[in-house]
């Protein structure tokens, strides 16, 4: 066993320690320290893996005896793991304290850790497997230790219904693959015919798209990540979706490769819906956390565009593009991990702060709490994909792989590059005005509630999570070009791509992020200089002449108005005003606003109705009566017998 | 060449750039029968804003303050981003068109930012209708720049400009699309007629100036010049990328010249002969510009445009 497969395993074991020694309440910080020493070790593992060239420990198998291994891929994603975990912990660690079920939630931490882990590292099926459940148990358990209200248990129930029968398409794939011993040798389903092959890659879309929280499966999600404590929603946001697409990955590129080209278009379809509708939904939502949710939705769209044009150049035989594309959608999963946690550990301590995560009842919070404000301020920038930081640089990256795509040479792969091309576009703009909305409101301007304006920053190690987290926004923007080689050469054919810190792609004129950041820092300051220090008296804002009062404020409503306006026939906003009139005169007016979430409504209501329908109907079958049971008991054995005799059952 | 390209991006970018509005200016006020001011008015302006102090409204934080410098910081380095007359000096920032499109959303987001520090009803406004607009926006300009980099198959902004010389790309119905495409793209960056009227007084319908409406002396005057700036940007683009050049530097440096001039007219004129649109309507008229493009792009995937 050479020394990093020990780094891993001695991490695996902290990991382990660290989640049962949790449930003793005296050790729960010596607990928690294990558990971060633990994935520490693990991550510093993949990315050792990942930056160097030899896989570690077992490869893939189809057989059931578990292994473990890590391979360039898994260290990646290991490696990202390790770094929203490590924040995560720390601030959790607060976050609990003296909370319901606190030993639990540290243990049940422990143990989502240690099956995302498992199933990125897993080499067969049985290991993926059990872990893969684990880590969709192990969120819904948290939830319910810390709360136990009726909204807490319904969103539990939509979210372990809709990951578990998504899941199912898991359990299919990965087993059909298992058993045309596809795991350990990719090209075995390539003999299997064309009807095994797209059973694999259905199965595997819709199982690991649910979990990934791609449209329309992802309904669960933004009902799910905001009932979660924190640092828990940091987890599932920035890193459980992401193993979802490691699974897809594996599934696309690596198992079921080469795919045909109607995947990689389902991909972009998919991406740009999932992309377009969820930054939409998210520009309307006025709870911090579910604006995230809905956010992560977006991303991970963006995600799979990417995915969707490597694969659509690997099938023109483009191999340089194809892994550029695909570097591209695991930098973005790289730093969306990463300020997606950045944002909810600073929702988090919001919440504690000022008492609620309605925007509308949040404002200035950027004075009251300038560490925890900055970063969330850093955060909301670079998730809008502004550059110089970290979002700009694979959102560039994957626009200019759509690009690419666009550029032909056949019209209808050309036409689909240039619309997802114009979709990214058109949702990063979307994204901007989200997060502008978010942190104008949060953050900006006058507290908009009493609880608001006494805000106080939290503690040192609640404070520290986010601020670490937005510093390796800015370092990753800054070394992304040189991170790419290492990217691309897990694309399939590992075909080099020559490191440079300004990106320096061909047919490209190349994104210095590096410089950008120095440019813009210097530009800026030489501006400022030229501004100087000298201001006249304070005024307050102008308003035609009359003050701000706060019921004069711009709402989260407000602000995104002329986009609700303008996408009226998409969203359908419902509007109810009531007036109370007592004769001529109005003693009050009460307004009620909200865009529906269109998917639930039209997609999964009628599904719902009728399943239960069906429910009702299958119903009739248990009547109680022994009678009847014993009926059944005959006709199914006559039914058997009927099977033997013509011989379907060999 | 380089060398004179170079002082021509700074130079341009930071003194020319203010003539082109005031030009504007004040050819509309010739086709409207006025004398109107002078071309240099913007930049006695721009002098007189310099000599004032800033205003400090309440309750703002560093956003606000910093919120001038940082548009004008990004909206400087676009302005070396973009290669002048198919030459582009080496500031190491690359010459790529999409990083271009980052940084006009850097000023859109620093600027929109500043607007819920003061929490003016007015500059919110405005800015939820920019940034509405930016949406429609920022898909049609990516559409203009496809079909703009199609022919040279790269995004690199001196590739691009080279495909686009001679008179071969005339003969492409894509370049016309693109080209129609890219005049709404202009029409939106500088927020003039008949997305947004940069003459306005009123509050309730400004669009890029109301976001200003706070700012005083040369916080105002950072934001007076970036604006300026990207006038300078956008119709520097669409000079190179759309419009007919010819030549070597020199040549194709009057070809630019020409087309500026040229531009500036055709806003003027559009400015006079349209009205305003109801903010509503505009993405109806975004979106139609998507259609065309993606015409365009249909025509050149089919024609196999070289």
């Amino acid at each position: 066993m050479g020394a990093l497969e020990s780094v891993a395993a001695l991490g695996a074991a902290l990991l382990v320690v660290g989640t049962m020694g949790s449930l003793a309440r005296p050790f729960a910080s010596v607990a928690i320290a294990l558990q971060a020493a633990g994935i520490a070790l693990a991550g510093a593992a993949g990315a050792a893996v990942f930056l160097g060239t030899a896989p570690r420990g077992a490869g893939f198998r189809d057989g059931l005896d578990p292994a473990f291994g890590i391979d360039g891929l898994s260290g990646f994603f290991l490696a990202t793991i390790a770094l929203v975990a490590l924040p995560s912990l720390l601030y959790g660690r607060k976050y609990l304290r003296g909370g319901p079920g606190e030993g639990w939630s540290i243990a049940l931490g422990g143990l989502f850790l240690l099956s995302l882990g498992g199933v990125v590292t897993a080499r067969d099926p049985s290991i993926f497997l059990a872990s893969w459940e684990l880590m969709t148990i192990a969120p819904a358990a948290a939830i319910l230790v810390r709360r136990r209200d009726a909204e807490a248990r319904h969103v539990v129930f939509v979210y372990l219904a809709i990951t578990h029968l998504g899941g199912a398409g898991v359990w299919i794939s990965l087993l059909t693959l298992a058993k045309c011993g596809a795991l350990a040798d990719p090209g075995a389903l390539a003999g299997q015919g064309a009807a095994v092959q797209t059973l694999v890659l259905v199965a595997a879309l819709v199982g690991f798209g649910t979990k990934a929280g791609l449209a329309p499966l992802h309904t669960w999600l933004p009902r799910a990540h905001p009932v979660a404590p924190s640092h828990f929603s940091a987890l599932m946001s920035g890193v459980m979706v992401k193993v979802a697409i490691y699974g897809l990955i594996r599934v696309l590129f690596e198992w079921a490769a080469p795919v045909p080209l109607w995947v990689g278009m389902t991909l972009l379809a998919v991406g740009l819906l999932s992309a377009l509708s969820a930054v939409l939904l998210a520009l309307v939502q006025r709870d911090l956390k579910r604006l995230l949710a809905f956010s992560t939705i977006e991303n991970v769209g963006i995600v799979a565009l990417a995915l969707g044009a490597s694969l659509v150049f690997l099938w023109q035989g483009d191999r340089t593009w194809a892994a550029l594309a695909f570097a591209a959608a695991l930098l973005h999963a790289l730093n969306h991990a990463l300020f997606k946690s950045l944002l909810f550990l600073a929702a988090g301590s919001f919440e504690r702060a000022a008492g609620s995560l309605d925007l509308d009842r949040l404002g200035g919070l950027l004075r009251r709490m300038p560490w925890t404000g900055g970063a969330f301020l850093l955060g909301a920038a670079a998730i809008a994909g502004v550059p110089p930081l970290n979002g700009f640089v694979s959102e560039w990256l994957t626009v200019q792989a759509l690009v690419h795509v666009g550029f032909g040479p056949a019209l209808g792969t050309g036409l689909a590059g240039g619309i997802a091309a114009a979709g990214l576009a058109a949702t990063a703009a979307l994204a901007l005005y989200c997060f502008v909305k978010a942190a104008g409101l949060a953050l900006l301007g006058e507290p908009r509630t009493p609880a608001a304006a006494r805000a106080v920053e939290p503690g040192p190690a609640m404070r520290l999570a986010p601020v670490l987290l937005a510093a390796a926004c800015v370092a990753l923007a800054a070394v992304s070009g040189l991170l790419l080689p290492a990217l691309a050469k897990l694309a399939p054919g590992s075909p080099a791509v020559a490191g440079h810190p300004s990106l320096e792609l061909p047919g490209t004129g190349s994104l210095p992020s590096p410089w950008l950041l120095v440019g813009i820092a210097v530009l800026t300051a030489v501006a400022w200089r030229l501004r100087g220090g000298r201001r006249a008296a304070p005024v307050p804002a102008w308003a035609c002449g009359q003050r701000i009062e706060p019921s004069l404020r711009w709402t989260s409503a407000g602000f995104a108005k002329p986009l609700v306006l303008v996408a009226q026939s998409v969203l359908r906003p419902a509007r109810e005003v009531e007036v109370a009139r007592a004769g001529a005169l109005v003693e009050g007016v009460e307004y009620r606003a909200e865009v529906p979430h269109l998917f639930d409504v039209h997609l999964y209501r009628p599904l719902r109705a009728r399943a239960l329908a069906l429910a009702a109907t299958m119903r009739r079958l248990q009547s109680g009566s022994v009678r009847a049971y014993a009926a059944y008991l005959l006709l199914m054995v006559l039914a058997l017998l009927v099977l033997v005799r013509v011989g379907a059952l060999g | 060449m380089t060398v004179a390209a170079a002082l021509i991006q700074v130079l341009g970018g930071a003194l020319l750039a203010p003539l082109v509005p005031g030009l504007v200016h004040s050819l509309k006020a010739r086709l409207q029968g006025r004398r109107g001011a002078s071309p240099l008015q913007p930049y006695r302006d721009l002098r007189r804003l310099w000599g004032k102090s800033g205003a400090d409204p309440q309750p703002t934080t560093i956003v606000y303050r910093l919120a001038p410098c940082l548009i004008a910081a990004a909206t400087a380095l676009a302005v070396l981003i973009v290669p002048i007359a198919g030459q582009a000096p080496d500031w190491s920032l690359g010459n790529d068109a999409l990083v271009l499109v980052g940084l006009l959303a850097l000023g859109r987001f620093a600027l929109a930012a500043s607007s819920w520090d003061t929490g003016s009803g007015f500059a919110l406004m405005a800015s939820g209708r920019d940034l509405t607009f930016a949406v429609l926006g920022e898909a049609l300009l990516l559409l203009a720049l496809l079909i703009a980099a199609y022919p040279a198959r790269s995004t690199d902004l001196v590739a691009m400009g080279a495909a686009a010389a001679g008179a071969a790309p005339w003969g492409e119905p894509a370049h016309w699309c693109g080209a129609a495409a890219f005049a709404l793209v202009v029409l939106v960056e500088t927020g003039r007629q008949p997305i947004d009227n940069p003459d306005t007084h009123l509050e309730l319908t400004m669009i890029h100036e109301g976001p200003l409406l706070e700012y005083a002396g040369r916080d105002l005057a950072l934001l007076e010049w970036s604006a300026a700036a990207r006038h300078w940007l956008v119709l520097v683009l669409a000079a190179e990328l759309f419009a007919p050049h010819w030549g070597g530097f020199w040549e194709q440096l009057g070809w630019l010249a020409l087309a500026l001039a040229g531009l500036c007219a055709a806003l003027a004129l559009t400015e006079t002969a349209q009205a305003k649109m109801r903010v509503l309507r505009v993405p109806g008229l975004l979106a139609g510009g998507c259609a065309l493009a993606l015409v365009g792009l249909a025509s050149a995937l089919v024609g196999g445009l070289v």
